[in-house]
């Protein structure tokens, strides 16, 4: 019984505390590929994120100019990948991984400074919740009612599913998919910084370990609706905080083994999804990331 | 005449231009970058340029970085060649060292040849069995591949932390988590007193079997022919299916092979974080060299030297070595957006196949 309190006590807010940084991102991702991109540079944003997030609230003691550094940071990778996706038409797959691969090397090369720099963050408020978990339990209100229940939502979403009816009804399709890409690289950013900032409290090289690519792969479990990222977000947060509890009750499963949970059971639900979508065809996905997915 | 000698012209031409462009583009980025860090670009240009390829050691370090990437881009190659985006090569280079090691614990004393056969075959196997989830799953469900080998890719990472921690520790490497050195009857030869090994040549070799395959063989045809339009299965009886698992298990072969040489020859035991990126920058490669077999190993060497160069960069300027990091970053994104921009106006979409 011990045992078995020492792993449920207080799991509620852990599990928030780990799906909060990989909930930003999510709902970045998906107002990205609403607007009919898919970003795998989110995972490098997220890097330069957390590492401008670190730094700035290192030097400043704010927390909060922290998070908006990695925002802006976000914001400035991704539009590495607008330039290559809009203005030159290149390929999505590759030049995600080439801004993951830039941003990889931009957070790498300038962390090398962060090294040693210590942080306070922030005191938790009671419960146990952070400004950061706040704000991004906020967010997806906002973008859920802003994407599905405004006109822009509305023009935005018509972009994604075609963007030469968009174009007939009078929308600019490219300023909508610039502005996806570019929410997706402040969202992203933000998620990075509530890592680096609020969730672990250091920095380290590669500290983001695929969480960007595993949100990639959440955007379709949610079925690209910002109300379901939050459950989705929930499942790896709960993953992690799991893992973390069973290490820390001596498990006889080695911890390094408990890491790979959190993927596992995304890749699972992944899977699934997949499964199901086959029997439903679309099944929510905005129909110009369909040549994209089933090839 | 003259209309045959411009039409045999204008593909090199516009050969010449974008690889003009691309460099002209790269280096205006590069230069940016090594400004912004308070560094004359000449110089940096020029000190890369001698950290990659100033004297015998530093093409010997260009090579021995360039090998794993080579095997890496053709394992994204050969999927790629059926349409597929398998971004599993980190993963599946991984696992082929954990198999191949596997095999050097468990016959530590067979002999040199038989042993060195298992620890490679282990490797390729390793790979192979690696990618088989993801092939299956896109074969059969079918799963977007792309995100399934992203995700294996930490899994696999997190199996070698876990086994170099554990139970393959070696007690001997005291605070260090890394597997017992691999005896020089299990290693590949290496060339002189370099580093360079035969790692490098069996890659090379299998670079050519691949390219003959690829473009000489029924099977290499069946694929372009497939890729191009799936829905011939249908009316010429190639199924999709086994080809999907087919190639994806010579793809993840090939880079579980990278897996084991790095791990035997270049550090000598297993331990966490060998891939080095290598899985990432061999898609990127295969995938700008248009998924070629000649152009694909060209460019590998290139990114090696880049690569290879960070350290050099260190000693020489004090600049950290992960600007090379930045540099590799910048080099893919100025091929990428010049690849656009010329399909693009050639009228052509997505520069992709």
């Amino acid at each position: 019984m011990a045992a078995a309190d020492a792993l449920l006590t207080g799991l509620p807010v852990s599990t928030l505390r780990g799906a909060t940084p990989l909930l930003f991102v999510l709902l970045g991702e998906c107002l990205t590929q609403r607007a009919g991109r898919i970003n795998l540079g989110v995972e490098g944003q997220m890097l330069v994120g957390a590492a401008a997030g670190y730094g700035v609230t290192a030097l400043s003691g704010s927390p909060a100019l922290g998070l908006a550094a990695g925002a802006a940071a976000g914001a400035l990778l991704s539009t590495v990948f607008a330039v290559l996706t809009v203005a030159v038409d290149a390929d999505p797959f590759a030049s995600g991984l080439a801004v993951w691969m830039l941003g990889f090397g931009v957070s790498a090369f300038a962390g090398t400074a962060l090294v040693g720099l210590r942080i306070d963050g922030w005191m938790p408020w009671a419960g146990g919740i952070t400004p950061t978990i706040a704000l991004a339990l906020a967010l997806v209100p906002v973008c859920g009612f802003g994407l599905l229940h405004t006109r822009t939502g509305l023009r935005w979403r018509a972009v994604g599913e075609s963007p030469e009816h968009a174009r007939a009804a009078g929308v600019t399709p490219w300023h909508y998919i610039v502005a996806g890409v570019l929410v997706g690289g402040v969202l992203s950013g933000l998620g990075g910084a509530a890592l680096s900032v609020d969730y672990t409290r250091t920095w380290a090289e590669g500290m983001t370990a695929g969480r960007g690519l595993v949100a990639v792969g959440l955007v379709i479990v949610a079925r690209w609706n910002p109300w379901l990222a939050l459950p989705a977000a929930l499942l790896f947060g709960l993953a992690e905080a799991l893992s973390l509890r069973l290490q820390a009750a001596d498990s006889a499963v080695s911890a390094h083994l408990l890491h790979t949970l959190p993927y596992l059971a995304s890749l699972g639900v992944f899977a699934i999804t997949c499964a199901r979508l086959r029997r439903r065809p679309g099944g929510g996905a905005p129909a110009a990331l369909g040549a994209l997915l089933a090839r | 005449m003259t209309t045959v000698a411009a039409l045999a012209a204008t593909p090199l031409r516009a050969a010449f231009v974008r690889a003009a462009a691309a460099i002209g583009v790269f280096a205006a980025l590069a230069s940016l970058f090594f400004v912004s860090i308070g560094q004359p670009p000449a110089t940096m240009f020029v000190e890369i340029a001698r950290a990659a390829a100033g004297s015998g050691y530093a093409v010997g370090e260009s090579l021995v970085r360039a090998t794993p990437i080579m095997l890496c881009a053709l394992a994204t190659l050969v999927p790629a060649r059926l349409g597929l985006v398998s971004v599993g090569a980190d993963g599946q280079l991984y696992a082929g060292a954990i198999v191949g090691t596997g095999a050097l614990l468990a016959w530590p004393l067979a002999p040199g040849p038989v042993l060195l056969s298992a620890v490679l075959v282990g490797g390729a196997i390793g790979g192979a069995l690696w990618a088989l989830g993801p092939a299956l799953l896109r074969a059969f469900v079918p799963v977007h591949e792309t995100i399934s080998t992203l995700m294996l890719n930490w899994v696999a990472a997190m199996l070698v932390t876990w086994l170099v921690h554990g139970a393959w520790r070696n007690p001997a490497s005291q605070g260090w988590p890394a597997s017992i050195e691999f005896p020089d009857t299990a290693r590949l030869p290496v060339l002189g007193d370099s580093r360079v090994h035969a790692g490098l040549a069996l890659a090379l070799v299998l670079a050519v079997v691949l390219h003959a395959v690829l473009t000489r063989t029924r099977s290499g045809l069946v694929l372009d022919v497939l890729r191009d339009n799936p829905r011939l299965q249908a009316v010429t009886g190639c199924a999709v299916a086994p080809r999907i698992v087919a190639t994806m298990l010579v793809g993840g072969a090939f880079a579980g092979l990278a897996g084991i040489v790095e791990t035997s020859v270049v550090q000598g035991r297993l331990q966490s974080d060998l891939a080095n990126g290598a899985g990432l920058a061999g898609f990127l490669v295969a995938w700008l060299a248009g998924n070629r077999v000649p152009q694909t190993v060209a460019l590998a060497l290139l990114v090696g030297a880049v690569l290879a160069a960070g350290d050099g960069l260190q000693i020489a300027t004090a600049v950290p070595s992960s600007a090379t990091l930045v540099v590799q970053g910048l080099m893919f994104v100025a091929l990428l957006a010049v690849g656009g921009a010329s399909a693009r106006w050639r009228g052509v979409g997505h520069g992709r196949g």
